[in-house]
């Protein structure tokens, strides 16, 4: 806030308006939101559509009251929370280095492109069979999932990011007698935070589809688990308590990002 | 004079071949032939000469980019290998760092020169007001003009303290006013600094304007058609461009230029 009250007043302006304009479009998601809740209750309430199938709003909070006091479903949280932490983690720091130098080095990209370029199209799920079979039904072999499907988008962006490097950059940069890595930090690494952030926050979908899917398919413990398990036993209410978590885990996961992204760009033109 | 400046060379070019070579299909272009010439210590020099006459390639082989194909290129009597920092270049388009303010695009350079200190940062402050972009230090590049970002990239290529500036069409975006301005400022700046320059234009006028020579370029291959020698007073003031001397200058390099062009079948513009 500081900072905007230094600039000029027309700049001063622009920002207050636009904090009343998202203010607004918050005010009218919120609501949107309220309104579907209450259209939801209203259908199951009256029985529009059959309970069994969509449970309603205030019995999935009655659920979710009863699930967050019991010690058994904080350990399905813990469980899921630790295999994506773990997955996601890794993906990042594997996948962000490896995807820039490939970037970088034409010969190294020539080397991983086609693995990149299949496996990123690949589902991976479809490896899920053989990832139990060599890993276990543990969280090892979520982790590994969650891994994969994060890895690719965020390899592929940091890639894409650098080979659309401005050459005026470079040009300017060499003029002065840069050195490869001087240029790579001031140019390069600088210009990739966009892709990358983008890249990032797809792997972040992925992950959590990941988390959910293996859980599914094969697992002791996890949110995954304990709402495939619900849902066959027609605790509706209960299932979507996991959904709930998964989506608000997602929308959080990416307002971070979104942060993340408004505090590098903020030299950007709006 | 003559003879005491021509003991002095900043810069020669001898026997200067420049050849690009497709990597693909292997054909070549001569951009530059057999350049000979040589720039006394402080001089201002402009180079005009049609499109793709190779200006743009003498610069970049005098900053380092390219390496001749035959002759030679001598800085203060060593041969150039690449680039160095006692050069430094105002380029034909704009090479900002979007993500970094005016300050510290300034500061570029001498940041990649690992040589910032509080010196240095007074100095990049002087020639940001130097070129007119006091109360602009925060500003990022996308809020400037394009005559504004123009004159950060000259700034910044002061702000190196460079004992040779290269220019190439550095006010080619500017409208006619802002661009009579910077001739002015530029000049004050020379003369303040006199620092070698070269300055590349495809206008006559501002060459006339600007150089203590002009060197006229002619086309396929790229050669050294003249020499001339501007002996207009100093300090110039805008009103020289309308003295008879002056236009005399102009016309005899138009003639040049279209004589040039006509020979391989390109419009003057
Ligand atoms: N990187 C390159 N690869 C191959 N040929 C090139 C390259 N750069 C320039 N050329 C060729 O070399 C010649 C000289 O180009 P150059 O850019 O030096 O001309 P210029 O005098 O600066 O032109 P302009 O006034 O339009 O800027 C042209 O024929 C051009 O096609
Ligand atoms: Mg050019």
């Amino acid at each position: 806030m500081k900072k905007d009250e230094t600039i000029t007043l027309g700049k001063f302006k622009q920002t207050k308006k636009k904090i009343s304009n998202s203010q607004r479009n918050f005010m009218i998601s919120t609501f949107s939101v309220i309104a579907f809740l209450i259209l939801w209750e209203v259908c199951s309430y009256y029985k529009l559509v059959n309970p069994l199938f969509i449970s309603s709003p205030l019995k999935i909070v009655e659920a979710a009251g009863a699930l967050f006091v019991d010690s058994a479903y904080l350990n399905h949280i813990g469980v899921s929370t630790y295999e994506f932490a773990i997955g996601f983690l890794f993906a990042l720091i594997i996948g962000i280095p490896i995807g820039i130098f490939a970037g970088w080095n034409q010969i190294f990209n020539a080397i991983i492109n086609p693995f990149v370029s299949a496996l990123y199209v690949t589902p991976k799920v479809a490896l899920l069979p053989i990832i139990i079979i060599a890993f276990g039904i543990g969280i090892t072999s979520k982790i590994v999932v969650v891994f994969l499907m994060a890895f690719f988008p965020i390899v592929m962006s940091a890639q894409k990011a650098m080979s659309t490097l401005d050459q005026n950059l470079i040009k300017a940069a060499r003029s002065f007698t840069a050195s490869e890595f001087q240029i790579f930090r001031t140019i390069a690494l600088p210009s990739t935070v966009p892709f990358l952030l983008n890249g990032i926050r797809i792997g972040l979908g992925q992950g959590l589809i990941a988390i959910v899917v293996g859980e599914m398919y094969a697992s002791t413990a996890g949110i995954g688990y304990h709402l495939t398990h619900a849902g066959q036993n027609l605790k509706t209410a209960e299932m979507f308590v996991g959904v709930a978590v998964i989506a608000i885990s997602g929308v959080i996961l990416t307002g971070m990002i979104g942060l993340i992204e408004k505090k590098f760009s903020s030299w950007k033109p709006e | 004079m003559a003879s005491a400046a021509a003991s002095n060379p900043k810069l020669q070019s001898q026997f200067l071949d420049v050849t690009y070579v497709n990597n693909k299909t292997g054909s070549e272009v001569i951009a530059l032939k057999n350049i000979n010439l040589t720039i006394e210590e402080g001089e201002f020099i402009c180079i005009v000469g049609p499109s793709g006459c190779g200006k743009t390639t003498f610069l970049n082989t005098i900053i380092g980019f390219i390496k001749p194909s035959n002759g030679s290129i001598l800085l203060d009597n060593k041969k150039i290998e690449g680039p160095g920092r006692d050069r430094s270049m105002v380029f034909q388009s704009p090479s900002l760092l979007p993500w970094r303010n005016v300050k510290d695009n300034v500061m570029y350079g001498v940041e990649l020169q690992k040589r910032v200190t509080s010196e240095t940062k007074k100095i990049a402050l002087e020639y940001i007001e130097m070129v007119g972009l006091k109360g602009f230090e925060n500003h990022f590049p996308h809020e400037l003009s394009g005559g504004m970002q123009q004159r950060v990239n000259l700034a910044r290529a002061l702000t190196v303290d460079p004992s040779l500036l290269l220019l190439d069409e550095p006010f080619s975006a500017l409208d006619a006013q802002t661009r009579e301005f910077m001739q002015q400022e530029l000049l004050r700046i020379w003369s303040e600094t006199k620092k070698t320059s070269i300055f590349i234009t495809h206008q006559i006028d501002e060459a006339v304007f600007l150089a203590d020579r002009v060197f006229v370029f002619g086309a396929r291959p790229g050669h050294l058609v003249d020499d001339i020698k501007i002996q207009l007073n100093r300090p110039r003031a805008l009103k020289i461009k309308r003295e008879p001397q002056f236009l005399k200058y102009v016309d005899h390099i138009w003639g040049l230029i279209e004589h040039e062009s006509s020979k391989q079948g390109f419009e003057v513009e």
